[in-house]
């Protein structure tokens, strides 16, 4: 496993010219037949943003990908890149860095050549291209390694080969489709990492598919949920992880205690509901409209209460508690709610609950979230 | 479960295995090498068991300028049928590869084709289609109608190599900015050229053992080497013809050696690389 870190960028972007980057897509549509994958999206890439489309697969997230990069033709709508429409242009002429999920890197090809492609199909001069293919080599940890062929890489490496080779024809934005896949755990963590360092001092837009929650999480400046061909949920990672409107949104970006809800007045912000069993309670709104609604307290915003003081609480019992390493899993029934509990291992001491016993539970009104529960 | 008691351990399996295949590969290369001792032969005649060794029949046959006209007619017919079958052998294979259109089965078939109807039929009906275009009397209705049996075989082993292309490939050649020759460059052929080059041996000895179509549209100056050996061997039985007999199998050895290197080449290169994960 490799593990050096990126070098800074040798060719800073420059700052006084317009940034370049953006990416609209506006209603645009696809359909297979009867069946519709991508439904009216709208979305819209800042120049220099990270943005993240994540979803269960079939949700539209590849095939959206697929359209910027014109690999796949749209039933209607327009995709831009920076104000021009692209919707007739091939893939070659879209100046899209994409790196694929298995990196797809020519085989009979070094490393370096592998780099150079774009370069050679631009006809830039043999010496230059070669500068270049080796700066990008370098900027992604890889110098001296120019040399060999894929399969005598690691996927670390690949991966890295893959993103040197996007990157060294100066594209308009970087596409990434699950880039992280193949690699184990550990591997994955540091490439995130690796990545969101380089995009940040390139200064380049990416849009980025993935289906890991996590990842969504740890790189994005703004996640858009996927699901059935449309947009769920759009905004920042701790926006929507904190505040999802719906479900669906919380369950797939986490573990979640969804309490149903019947909200007695609301405002817009802040809603007044009666948490059947758990009396009333003041919690955060973002005016979602639907049949029914639950309100969603992520497991490490609950927390053991001294007594019974405050309200969005109740007393319960504690009927189970599971050790996972860093953080303790309790199980909390309360007014007839199984509820998770997460606390840090560290924190548990001071607590101390035995399995079985009487134990007052709480949260803060604004760690509580309404939303709408679907289906 | 009942286990066999007839079950052999694997060492004693591929040793039986080896012995009961030996009289069988005996029995399918023995009577094919039997033409070299004959043309090797100091008699005049075709003899067997050979009395002598001579050079003097292999000698006579290049000295005989109807045998070596006939060795360049097929040479020239082989040429003609690799260049075209490979063509149209790879082209199909990548016109067809990962599409699906209606009709597709029905094409595949018609490229196949050559394969299964009888040589003799495809023979009257290249002899009776040639007549009517005028196009006899030379080498090239022979040539043409080797690159059509030959085109299946190319078209087969492309596909095959074509089941190996990683999709993803095309995609990423195109998004780094390649059009569609310089994505058949750096895409296809690496990735068929193992096929292609198995293909065009395939056509070359499809051409070179063909005697049925060149027999019905022979000509002077058009009589390929099988066809000589066929009309000769029925009015002048000279070792000449084990001569050619001789020639054609060491073609069909170099042939098939050029293929076996080639595919320990790749082994071995293949297995030099460390597998790294």
């Amino acid at each position: 496993m490799t593990t050096s870190v990126i070098a800074p960028a040798t060719h800073q972007p420059s700052t006084t010219a317009a940034r370049k980057g953006a990416i609209d897509l506006r209603q645009v549509r696809k359909t297979y037949g009867d069946v519709v994958a991508v439904d009216q999206l709208d979305l819209s890439i800042q120049p220099g943003e990270f943005v993240t489309l994540l979803g269960p697969s079939g949700s539209g997230k590849t095939t959206t990908m697929m359209m910027v990069a014109g690999f796949e033709e749209h039933t209607s709508g327009s995709v831009m890149i920076d104000g021009v429409p692209v919707d007739s242009l091939p893939p070659r002429e879209r100046n899209l860095g994409v790196v694929f999920q298995n990196y797809a890197l020519f085989p009979h090809m070094s490393a370096r050549e592998n780099v150079e492609f774009a370069l050679r199909m631009r006809k830039v001069p043999k010496a230059e291209s070669r500068r270049r293919a080796d700066d990008a080599l370098d900027r992604v940890g890889l110098s001296g390694l120019g040399g060999r062929k894929p399969r005598q890489l690691s996927g670390g490496q690949q991966q890295r080969v893959a993103l040197a080779r996007a990157l060294v024809f100066n594209p308009a934005a970087l596409l990434l489709d699950e880039p992280m896949a193949a690699l184990d755990k550990r591997l994955r963590e540091h490439m995130q990492e690796e990545i969101k360092t380089l995009q940040k001092s390139l200064g380049i837009s990416v849009l980025f598919v993935t289906h890991d929650q996590d990842e969504a999480m740890a790189m994005s400046d703004r996640i858009v949920v996927m699901k059935d061909g449309r947009i769920v949920q759009s905004g920042p990672p701790e926006e929507v992880y904190n505040h999802p409107v719906t479900d669906w949104v919380a369950s797939f970006l986490g573990d979640t205690n969804l309490i149903p809800a019947t909200v007695i007045s609301r405002d817009g912000e802040e809603a007044v509901v009666d948490l059947a069993g758990l009396g009333t309670g003041r919690v955060r709104d973002r005016g979602a409209q639907g049949e029914r609604y639950a309100v969603s307290i992520r497991p490490e915003h609950l927390k053991f209460r001294a007594g019974p003081d405050g309200e969005n609480g109740g007393a319960g019992e504690l009927t189970s508690s599971t050790n996972l390493g860093a953080t303790i899993r309790h199980r909390i029934t309360v007014g007839g709610h199984s509820l998770q509990l997460r606390e840090l291992s560290s924190d548990a001491g001071a607590s101390g609950h035995a399995v079985g016993s009487a134990v007052h539970v709480g949260w803060d009104a604004d760690k509580a979230q309404l939303l709408v529960l679907e289906g | 479960m009942k286990r066999s008691r007839k079950t052999l351990q694997p060492g004693r399996q591929r040793k039986l295995l080896s012995l009961l295949s030996l009289p069988v590969f005996a029995f399918l290369v023995v009577p094919t090498l039997i033409v070299v001792p004959v043309a090797l032969n100091n008699s005049r005649y075709i003899t067997f068991p050979p009395g002598g060794v001579s050079l003097a029949a292999v000698q006579g046959f290049f000295a005989d300028q109807a045998w070596t006209s006939a060795l360049s007619a097929s040479m020239q017919a082989a040429g003609i049928a690799v260049v075209l079958g490979t063509v149209f052998g790879a082209s199909a294979a990548l016109g067809l590869h990962g599409r699906k259109f209606p009709g597709q089965q029905a094409v595949v078939g018609l490229v196949l084709a050559p394969m299964i109807v009888p040589t003799v039929v495809l023979a009257l009906a290249f002899y009776q289609f040639f007549i009517s275009v005028g196009l006899v009397g030379s080498i090239i209705p022979i040539g043409l109608a080797h690159a059509v049996i030959a085109t299946p075989y190319v078209y087969l082993t492309t596909r095959a190599s074509l089941a190996g292309l990683n999709p993803a490939l095309v995609r990423s050649a195109q998004s780094l900015g390649a059009g569609m020759l310089s994505v058949f460059r750096h895409v296809h052929l690496p990735v068929i050229l193992p096929g292609l080059i198995s293909g065009a041996l395939f056509a070359f000895s499809v051409s070179i053992d063909e005697t049925v179509m060149a027999l019905f549209m022979q000509s002077p100056g058009a009589t390929t080497l099988p066809v000589k050996m066929f009309t000769d061997i029925q009015f002048n039985l000279t070792p000449k013809i084990a001569v050619s007999s001789a020639l054609l199998v060491t073609v069909a050895t170099i042939g098939l050696l050029i293929q076996v290197v080639y595919v320990l080449k790749r082994r071995s290169t293949a297995r030099m690389m460390p597998l790294a994960v």
